[in-house]
């Protein structure tokens, strides 16, 4: 790899190009970061773990401008400096790229470009652009497409589209928020590899992440915040284990999920049944493809795919929440048809949903009121609805849960994602039901709140429900699924017991169809998976 | 013998150009994702404004310009509303077009019935003698003219320069601006404004060029037909332009039949340009709103408060 | 396998929520703050709306200097034409009848979430029907049968305009704030072509308009004022409407879809139909107000015959934030402008349509400086 635009590589000076020192910052009755240090050298990845609400985020803004620290100063190659916004932070050097890729889906990459890198003049120059972007793609080895519409770009595709804009952008250090939660296992190791080279050039790298097994493979050093505070500072991550990762998280030890679990036997008719199921997306383009699967009662079918492999689709058709195009469904034996939800109701389906601010959070509703709905006829009075009663059953599920939701009264739309998350999983695990469908069931949760969550539906399970859940964590699904559907540009590419797989086995599987555009810095997929579709 | 396309082609062309204007700077302010209902209060607003100013000052191109001016500050009055004190952009667009329902009747008392030196059509030399194409496009006055240029100029701002690119940005994520820099309320605050400025020229175009008169509400819902052009163009400026002819054609067949002799209901015919705008929506479906800037979209579909 | 204790956790990407607590158990009305805290509410409530009002006002009184008129004359006309004198006041409650019942008409699918500007055209169509009935029942049948006929001739008519326009929205996406606009110039159109050619009175000079309907059609006075039962009518709705939104359950299902269509859906509502029959009542209420000034004030269909009363209505409901309560004030206050503007015409020589300077000031002001804020913007 050529460098055409970066400082000569292999400087040993242990100066760091970043320096954070004694950062705090408080939001009201809330203290985000207390006493924050943190630095990052060049040629180094710097990882920075902490679960959800740790304060990662707030650091990462504060670094990149968008906050202001009540106190502590800020470094960049020993020069003292104030970082009043995003544009400064760029100027300096320091470059972002955000777990939710600032991009614009309906602009093509150079004009996602042009935004970003200030070009002088009235007129875009988009020939000009496009010359430019080709360069840069080839001397740091990043594949990017200036003509790509970003709305057709994968998500793999999209970030390396935004890290290259970083790059271009002049950044010595590199920020990653989250990378790899969209990733395939391959993507991941090819995003690794762009790391490592980044590395090799002297940027100095701090990649944000909660999963440890990446941090033992690409940090140099990692540090832990824990409750806004810096737990664990700069520590080599190699010779630790995920219990004392874990324990610096999370102060204090979390149990394992228990790795025996009974075998359920039911004559109750399969939870699910997808029989030759496609179905299209939002935009008119096929998201599932001939899709046939079968979760029985009392077991939990995880499902694996990199995002927009059509998990939100096969949610979505298993609660009758989508129609199929052609196929059947069946919940609890029963054929939803063009029900809609509300056969999937009366079939005994719920939902945990993927995008719950968007699909099921009613702005001027309270808790009790998001409570109630989807079972209105059951607390019909003669005219209106039995508040009351609504009441006391809230009150039981949030006992029988203890996911800690909030109180009744507060309106959804003012909680904070990880809260909103409580009262969805509450909501749907509350109950009994012969189908569950829950989409990233631990998104926006602490880890003591995620283990909670995982025994609930470990508990569904064993009262004979059938599950189906998706998740972005293969740790989490390898965790608590009996068996793992693996979906790729909508097929189903194959079904594997959760407790002989592995990540590699898994990875294999996401990628197994060449369905998507070019992408051309991966390694050619793994030839050894079976692609039969998976009968059950 | 005259030839009655031709008369509604023609009349098509002059008559269309009010509602162009108003349609592609109604483009601009939905590009960067602000719906503006005040349109119809923007364009009588103009169109007042010019034939107020023509007859104090004798000339028709200070009266385009004051035109320009108040629809440019009606439209100001919504963007404040709507940016800076997030009202419901439908309520607020329809106050201000009765706001300007008012103020022009107010103020526009004084100049009905009186005449001005107004902007008559001027054939272009050599081409308006073209057979066909002559009369339909080149014999008309100088506002239509200048607006031949002025659609393509408006695709070439959108799709071609820096700014065009911010006021899209604005209606499509507008988080995007605001990490790279930008203010999101400034870029509106500028399409909305343009946007009304534009309304304001097609309001004069009608008041001191086309019908050379003023008289209460004379747009008499050309405002509103814009809007829902601006859907069904999906939001392109080149669509737009041939669009309104589409409804000048449906606003000159009254006239042309009825010189004619055809005793067409005038009423009837008068509904037409509704009728087809609303035909042209069904049958353009539910795509429309597929194409829509993103954030737009979020503003048909999100509630009222 | 015991659970280990949990650490408190906040969450800083809603910086300011506390933990959360345990569950209590309060009905679905928001939990009572204490009291004082809601009187200090009210009184900044009082105060931003004073405010608001004194500002439009100011505004106004600047035009009308900047027009040449007299301030200070004008608005002592004004006072004492419209506010001193029984006639004029009971004109207030007139033109609030049908104030009242087309502002309803936007406050039933605002609701559900849906704006509806057609309340002028559904006005229209409800007087177009019930002049229909009139004209062709008023002297045939008993006055109080032809009064209901024409009330649910124009409700059924009302109901239809917007029910169309609710169609086109759930076939074919049109967005209603379009559909229901360019709809009210077709009734408008309708109307017109009405007048001039079949139902033209043969005997009228002057503007073309409908013969004039039977006295024992016409909407009886209250007592011994000039305020006809319309004025009832209008109440008695409201007070059917605020019932209905607050208490059963399709009021709620319209709260919910109003406020997130799409989690409706995958609660299983009907959403369609709901939408459908938010509109259905809504149109049929602004009808019924058409049919309240047809048979109540004017007795004959006639070019201008509502003078922007479905405009004003929608002001109205903006004004009263879509409450079916304060709605009633709203109607009033603006009906109490619209008086005043022909009293205006009268003294001091302007146009009546000046007071829509005065109302579309007044409701900038509202929009812009008196909304509660809910919590994130409102687009």
């Amino acid at each position: 790899m050529t460098t055409t635009t970066t400082a000569a590589p292999e400087t040993t000076t242990t100066e760091p190009l970043l320096q954070v020192t004694g950062f705090t910052k408080q939001f009201g009755e809330v203290l985000a970061n207390s006493n924050v240090s943190f630095d990052v050298r060049p040629g180094e990845v710097h990882a920075l773990i902490g679960e959800n609400g740790a304060g990662k985020s707030t650091l990462l803004k504060l670094v990149y401008g968008m906050y202001k620290p009540d106190a502590g100063e800020l470094r960049v190659a020993g020069e003292q400096v104030a970082v009043g916004s995003p544009t400064q932070a760029r100027a300096l050097g320091i470059g972002m790229v955000f777990q939710d890729l600032r991009l614009v889906p309906a602009f093509t990459v150079t004009e996602n470009y042009a935004l970003a890198l200030a070009t002088s003049g009235v007129t875009l120059r988009q020939g000009e652009l496009r010359r430019r972007i080709a360069e840069a793609s080839e001397s740091y080895g990043l594949a990017v497409d200036p003509t790509a519409l970003v709305r057709h770009l994968s998500i793999g595709e999209r970030q390396r589209t935004e890290i290259l804009k970083v790059l271009m952008s002049g950044a010595r250090i590199v920020i990653l928020d989250e990378p790899t939660s969209v990733l395939a296992p391959t993507e991941v190791e090819a995003l690794f590899a762009m790391v490592n080279g980044l590395r090799e050039q002297g940027l100095g790298i701090v990649i944000v992440t909660h999963k440890l097994a990446e941090v033992r493979a690409i940090a140099d050093r990692v540090t832990v915040l824990r409750g806004g505070r810096v737990v664990l500072a700069g520590a080599d991550p190699k010779p630790m284990t995920d219990a004392e990762l874990i324990e610096a998280m999370v102060g204090q030890t979390v149990a394992a999920l228990p790795a025996e679990r009974p075998t359920v036997v039911s004559d109750a008719p399969p939870a699910l049944e997808l029989i030759g199921v496609s179905a299209l997306g939002d935009r008119g383009v096929t998201a599932l493809r001939d899709v046939t699967l079968t979760v029985n009662p009392g077991e939990i079918v995880g499902v694996a795919g990199v995002a927009g492999s059509g998990q939100r689709e096969l949610c979505e058709v298993a609660v009758g929440a989508r129609h199929p195009s052609e196929g059947t469904v069946r919940v609890s034996g029963r054929e939803l048809g063009r029900g809609g939800p509300t056969a999937g109701i009366a079939a005994g389906a719920v939902d945990v949903p993927e995008d719950p601010v968007n699909d099921a959070v009613v702005p001027t509703l309270t808790v009790l009121e998001h409570m109630a709905l989807g079972h209105l006829k059951a607390f019909a009075r003669r005219i209106g609805l039995d508040w009351r009663r609504i009441g006391r059953h809230t009150m039981d599920i949030n006992e029988k849960v203890q996911l800690r939701m909030a109180p009744a009264h507060r309106r959804v739309a003012d909680l904070s994602g990880g809260n909103i998350q409580r009262v969805m999983l509450s909501r749907a695990l509350g109950r009994e039901a012969n189908l569950v469908v829950a989409a990233y069931p631990s998104r926006g949760l602490d880890i003591a709140t995620t283990r909670r969550t995982q025994e609930l539906l470990l508990a569904r399970r064993a009262e004979g429900a059938g599950l189906l859940v998706v998740s972005e964590d293969l740790d989490e699904l390898m965790a608590v699924a009996d068996r793992i559907a693996v979906f790729c540009a909508g097929r189903l590419t194959g079904i594997v017991p959760a407790a002989t797989t592995n990540r590699q086995e898994l990875g294999a599987l996401m990628t197994a169809t060449e369905a998507t555009a070019t992408d051309s810095t991966t390694e050619a997929p793994a030839g050894e998976a079976t692609m039969e579709k998976a009968q059950s | 013998m005259s030839n009655l396309a031709v008369d509604v082609l023609a009349g098509a062309v002059g008559g269309g150009t009010a509602i162009m204007y108003a349609g592609l700077g109604e483009t601009i302010s939905e590009r960067a994702g602000v719906i503006n209902l005040g349109t119809e209060g923007s364009m009588l607003g103009g169109a007042l404004a010019a034939y107020a100013a023509t007859a104090t000052s004798g000339s028709p191109w200070v009266g385009a310009l004051a035109g320009i001016g108040a629809g440019a500050a009606l439209a100001a009055v919504h963007a404040v509303l709507v940016i800076a004190r997030k009202a419901n952009q439908f309520a607020s667009g329809l106050t201000v077009m009765f706001f300007a329902l008012g103020l022009t009747s107010l103020f526009g008392a004084s100049y009905v019935g009186r005449t001005i030196h107004s902007l008559n059509p001027w054939k272009v030399p050599g081409l308006a003698a073209i057979p066909w194409l002559g009369p339909i496009l080149f014999d008309h006055d100088p506002l239509t003219y200048l607006s031949y240029f002025v659609a393509p100029a408006v695709w070439w701002v959108l799709y071609r320069s820096r700014v065009g690119l911010l006021v899209r940005t604005a209606g499509e994520h507008s988080e995007v601006l605001l990490v790279h820099g930008y203010s999101t309320s400034l870029v509106r605050y500028v399409s909305v404004i343009a946007g009304g400025g534009l309304c304001g020229l097609g309001g004069a175009q009608l008041s001191i060029a086309y019908s050379n008169a003023w008289f209460e509400n004379m747009t008499v819902g050309r405002g509103f037909i814009a809007v829902a052009l601006v859907i069904f163009a999906t939001w392109n400026p080149l669509r737009v332009m041939a669009g309104s002819y589409l409804f000048g054609a449906a606003l000159a067949l009254s006239p042309a039949l009825q010189a004619r002799g055809y005793g067409i209901n005038q009423f009837a015919l008068d509904a037409i340009p509704f009728v087809v705008t609303i035909l042209v929506l069904a049958i353009l479906g539910k795509r429309t709103l597929l194409a829509a800037p993103d954030e737009l979209r979020r503003v048909f579909e999100t509630r009222t408060t | 396998m015991t659970d280990t204790t949990i650490p408190a956790q906040f969450s800083p990407d809603n910086a300011g929520t506390p933990a959360p607590a345990a569950v209590t158990t309060t009905p679905a009305a928001t939990a009572a703050p204490a009291s004082e805290s809601r009187l200090a509410d009210v009184g900044r409530g009082v105060a931003r709306w004073a405010a608001a009002l004194a500002g439009a006002i100011a505004i106004f009184t600047l035009l009308l200097l900047v027009k040449g008129a007299n301030p200070a004359d004008v608005y002592s006309h004004v006072w004492t034409s419209t506010f001193t004198n029984s006639p004029s006041i009971q004109q207030i409650f007139v033109k609030a009848a049908p104030l009242l019942l087309g502002a309803l008409a936007v406050v039933v699918p605002a609701r559900a979430g849906l704006v509806n500007v057609g309340g002028e055209g559904q006005i229209v169509i409800g007087a177009v029907a019930a002049g229909g009935i009139g004209i062709s029942l008023g002297d045939k049948l008993g006055g109080g049968l032809v009064m209901i006929l024409m009330a649910v001739a124009a409700m059924l008519a009302g109901a239809a305009w917007a029910g169309l326009a609710a169609v086109l929205r759930l076939t074919v996406g049109i967005n209603e704030a379009v559909s229901t606009l360019l709809m009210n110039y077709i009734a408008l159109d309708v109307l017109l072509y009405l007048i001039y050619s079949p139902w033209k009175d043969p005997h009228g000079t002057g503007q073309p308009t409908t013969a004039e309907l039977a006295d024992t059609a016409k909407l009886p006075y209250l007592g011994t004022t000039s305020i006809h039962i319309g004025f009832v009518f209008a109440l008695v709705a409201t007070a059917v409407v605020w019932a209905l939104l607050r208490y059963t359950t399709w009021g709620f299902r319209l709260r919910v879809i109003g406020g997130n269509p799409e989690a409706a859906r995958r609660a299983g509502l009907p959403v369609a139909m709901l939408l459908l029959s938010a509109m259905l009542v809504g149109g049929a209420l602004a009808g019924l107000g058409g049919m309240v000034h047809y048979a109540g004030v004017e007795y004959k269909l006639r070019t201008g015959i509502t003078t922007n009363f479905g405009y004003i209505a929608f002001l109205a409901s903006w004004l009263a934030r879509h409450n079916p309560v304060s709605v009633v004030l709203a109607a009033l206050a603006l009906a109490a402008i619209t008086v005043a503007g022909d009293s205006l015409q009268l003294d001091s020589g302007l146009p009546a349509a000046t007071v829509n300077i005065l109302m579309g000031l007044v409701l900038i002001a509202v929009l812009g400086w008196t909304a509660r804020k809910k919590g994130g913007a409102a687009r």
